[in-house]
């Protein structure tokens, strides 16, 4: 397990005491009465946040973290450091580990571990906690089915990826198969943009690629979307969400985590963010949301 | 070939010169382009050779772990990626393959997608030693480098790249090298035409001298033309001119010795015509005392006044030929007979001093296109020669006459032969040198006149002792009379 992000790249090592605040604890009253949160007080203090973020969305967009950062650390009113790593799992297990106060984590994940995560809260996206997992082939490729696709170089996002390959894997244990027979190859782009990339390059002559991801490119690259087609639209699904750890879930900073995103929209760093995801915003959101994607975690466990 | 080889010696030198610049610049160009292209090639496969080394051992070190998991998506990620990255290389495709063959991954999945075999076509283009292959027909450059993982062999890498940059730029340097030549040739060319013309400038002033000296009297190259000369031009007109002098001096001295000649026999004349004039004279004041005493008897008056007459007429005779011969601008008119004939008044002093029979036979049937001084001069001389060289008593011949449009005039006299030089002289062609005091100037002078009016002399011992001397002149009516000074 990686160990590197233990100490915070501020150099304050977490659980370091600091003077409480008072102002802080004012703004963070002020804040939560405004949310309609009960204002608990905390004695966090200004240690720093560290907030994990998986490549779920789009791929790591310089403007986009900074931006995200400047608006968790305004609104947490103390330091954030935003921790990208290269595959969901080792961001998943920084957050399992305590490493991460919360993490942009995948449904997949979530579900996986849905025993020691706690949700944070979910973004909407056109106007709906949902989103759908899409299977693309090359624009000119006349096929129409999940079945066409047999022997096929297939791409797939992350293992750990609902959208980028839980949902085909389901959707092939329904038909009583799995990808590594299915497929003639499989690879793994770690990016839903680079699924995108690689099926309009042809290097893969189909991909699962996260629906949100790919519709908010057809708008920012439709050169390279268009490149491709959409086969297959799975059904809504819980979109990926912000946790913590199941021990921290009731502790302050998971709190204000919480109410720094949901009141994202009424802030106008806060609105860049949104706007540079395409996301109308975060609610609190119900774990109930990823009982599609716990289905078929368990269709897929159950045939392999 | 002979043919245009002849042409070309024919060639002026103006013209010669310029084509052998041309030719000479054609070949330098020729080899120079050659080296200069050779080299550029040379160098620009080592730099591509260079670039491709570069871009490969980059290629090669980013993309072994991800071949030795044979991660497609990574392998194709570094190609793509890659390919902008090295400036100055424009890659068309790169394609990683594995040790049997099968493709990984491709910049170009479409061309070349991944789990088939690379294309026979590429493979077969490299041989066991060479991974750097040129098609410059397709302007590709065809790639190759094996990827090993602790001395394994895990895989290929293939690579195309576009060429097309430093062909262009080959074909520009060879454009401007072309270009260049020509018109360094064309000004060389021209810059020798003019500078041989310059050159060879003096050989016409030389020439256009030599014309004129052929027609008449030579003329020195004017000092203005020769200028501060110092090359062999220079030299040359100098040379020239001191030629011209010399000549020039020759001819006058030439012309000084045949007048002071001319003067030498009137000398003679003069006194050979006062004593012809003086004969008679004593007759003739005999006979006036005589018609003063008994001019009243009428036969006496009658004998003394035919006397007078005779003596008067021999007088006038001797004075008209004298008149004839010395009358200036007459020595260019037709030759009449008469004037032949009234040599024989301009002699008879010397034939009757020494006592001679002039035998005298001329034959002509009228005037004649020679310019009657020269002839009558010559003859002249002639029998002034042959009336000294004859003893006392003896007899003179002179004939004259026109054979084959040929006036021959013999002259032949009793006297103990003609000197051998003498003779020679005659002979010659009258351009000999005018010999030295003493004999043989006439001789000479007789020579040079008849070789002026085209004629010849011949010089004949004969059989009963004494020499015939005979002179032979073309009588034309376009003749040489015209270049007769």
């Amino acid at each position: 397990m990686p160990r590197e992000g233990a100490l915070g790249r501020s150099g304050v090592p977490p659980g370091a005491a600091n003077p409480i605040d008072r102002r802080q604890v004012l703004a963070g009253l002020a804040g939560a009465g405004a949310l309609g949160f009960l204002a608990r007080p905390t004695l966090a203090g200004s240690r720093e946040i560290r907030f994990g973020l998986t490549p779920v969305f789009l791929s790591s967009d310089l403007e986009l973290l900074t931006q995200l950062k400047t608006y968790l650390s305004g609104a947490l009113e103390r330091p954030v450091t935003l921790v990208t790593r290269r595959t969901y799992q080792e961001i998943t297990a920084l957050l399992l580990s305590g490493q991460l106060d919360a993490a942009w984590i995948c449904g997949y994940p979530f579900i996986q571990y849905r025993d020691r995560l706690s949700l944070v809260a979910v973004p909407v996206w056109r106007g709906r906690p949902l989103y759908q997992s899409y299977l693309i082939v090359d624009r000119d490729r006349p096929v129409a089915d999940i079945r066409d696709l047999r022997g096929d170089i297939h791409a797939f996002s992350d293992p750990d990826s609902n959208s980028g390959h839980l949902v085909t894997q389901a959707a092939l244990a329904a038909l009583r198969e799995t990808p590594e027979i299915f497929f003639g190859k499989t690879f793994f782009t770690y990016s839903h943009r680079n699924v995108v990339r690689a099926v309009a390059s042809g290097l893969a002559a189909s991909g699962s690629v996260d629906g949100y991801v790919w519709e908010v490119m057809s708008e920012l690259e439709p050169d390279l979307t268009a490149r491709t087609r959409v086969v297959r639209k799975s059904e809504w699904l819980g979109f990926p969400p912000v946790a913590c750890a199941k021990a921290a879930e009731h502790t302050a900073i998971a709190a204000d985590i919480r109410r720094a995103l949901v009141a994202m929209g009424e802030d106008p760093a806060g609105r860049k963010v949104l706007d540079l995801l395409r996301l109308d915003g975060f609610i609190p959101g119900d774990a109930g949301l990823f009982d599609g994607i716990a289905h078929n975690y368990d269709l897929v466990r159950s045939l392999g | 070939m002979k043919a245009v080889l002849h042409k070309l010696r024919a060639m002026p030198v103006t013209f010669k010169v310029p084509l052998m610049v041309v030719v000479l610049m054609v070949t330098v160009s020729a080899i120079f382009s050659n080296q200069v292209l050779t080299r550029l090639s040379a160098t620009q496969e080592r730099h591509l050779e260079e670039l491709t080394g570069a871009y490969l051992d980059g290629l090669s070190a980013s993309i072994v772990p991800h071949v030795l998991r044979e991660d497609i998506w990574e392998v194709f990620d570094q190609l793509d990626r890659t390919r902008q990255a090295y400036v100055g290389l424009s890659a068309v495709h790169a394609i990683v393959a594995g040790p049997d063959g099968t493709v990984l991954a491709a910049s170009e999945p479409h061309l070349f997608p991944s789990q088939t075999t690379v294309p026979e076509g590429l493979t077969a283009r490299f041989s066991a030693r060479a991974d750097l292959v040129l098609d410059e027909d397709k302007g590709r450059a065809f790639i190759r480098r094996a990827l090993s993982y602790q001395d394994l062999p895990i895989g290929w890498i293939y690579g195309e790249v576009d060429i097309r940059d430093l062909l262009a730029e080959r074909s520009e340097v060879l454009a401007a090298l072309v270009l260049t030549n020509i018109v360094l040739t064309l000004i060389l060319a021209g810059a020798g035409y003019l500078v041989v013309r310059h050159m060879i400038r003096p050989l016409d002033t030389l020439a256009e001298h030599l014309d004129r000296a052929r027609g008449g009297r030579m003329e020195p190259i004017p000092e203005s033309r020769i200028g501060r000369r110092q090359s062999e031009f220079g030299r040359l007109f100098r040379r020239y001119n001191a030629l011209v002098q010399a000549v020039n001096q020759r001819e006058e001295l030439a012309a000084r010795l045949a007048d002071e000649e001319r003067m030498a026999s009137l000398g003679k004349l003069a006194s050979g015509m006062a004593h012809e004039i003086n004969n008679p004279l004593g007759g003739m004041f005999n006979a006036i005392d005589t018609l003063e005493h008994h001019g009243d008897v009428p036969t006496v008056r009658r004998s003394s006044l035919d006397l007078l007459k005779r003596g008067l007429l021999g007088i006038r005779d001797v004075v008209r030929a004298a008149l004839v011969t010395y009358k200036s601008g007459a020595s260019k008119q037709p030759l009449q007979p008469s004037e032949l004939d009234d040599l024989r008044f301009l002699v008879r002093p010397e034939v009757v001093r020494r006592q001679l029979t002039l035998m005298w036979s001329s034959d002509l049937p009228g005037a004649l296109a020679l310019p009657a001084g020269p002839v009558r001069q010559s003859v002249l001389n002639l029998l002034l020669n042959a009336c000294a060289a004859s003893p006392l008593g003896g007899r003179v011949d002179f004939t004259a006459g026109i054979t084959d449009e040929t006036l021959t005039i013999r002259v032949s006299d009793q006297g103990p032969g003609m000197p051998a030089e003498v003779a020679a002289l005659l002979e010659g062609d009258g351009r000999a040198a005018p010999p030295g005091e003493g004999t043989g100037l006439g001789a000479w002078m007789v020579s040079r006149l008849v070789h002026e009016l085209g004629g010849k002399v011949r010089v004949t011992a004969r059989a009963e002792g004494g020499t015939a001397v005979e002179i032979a002149i073309p009588v034309n009516e376009e003749g040489p009379i015209r270049h007769v000074a």
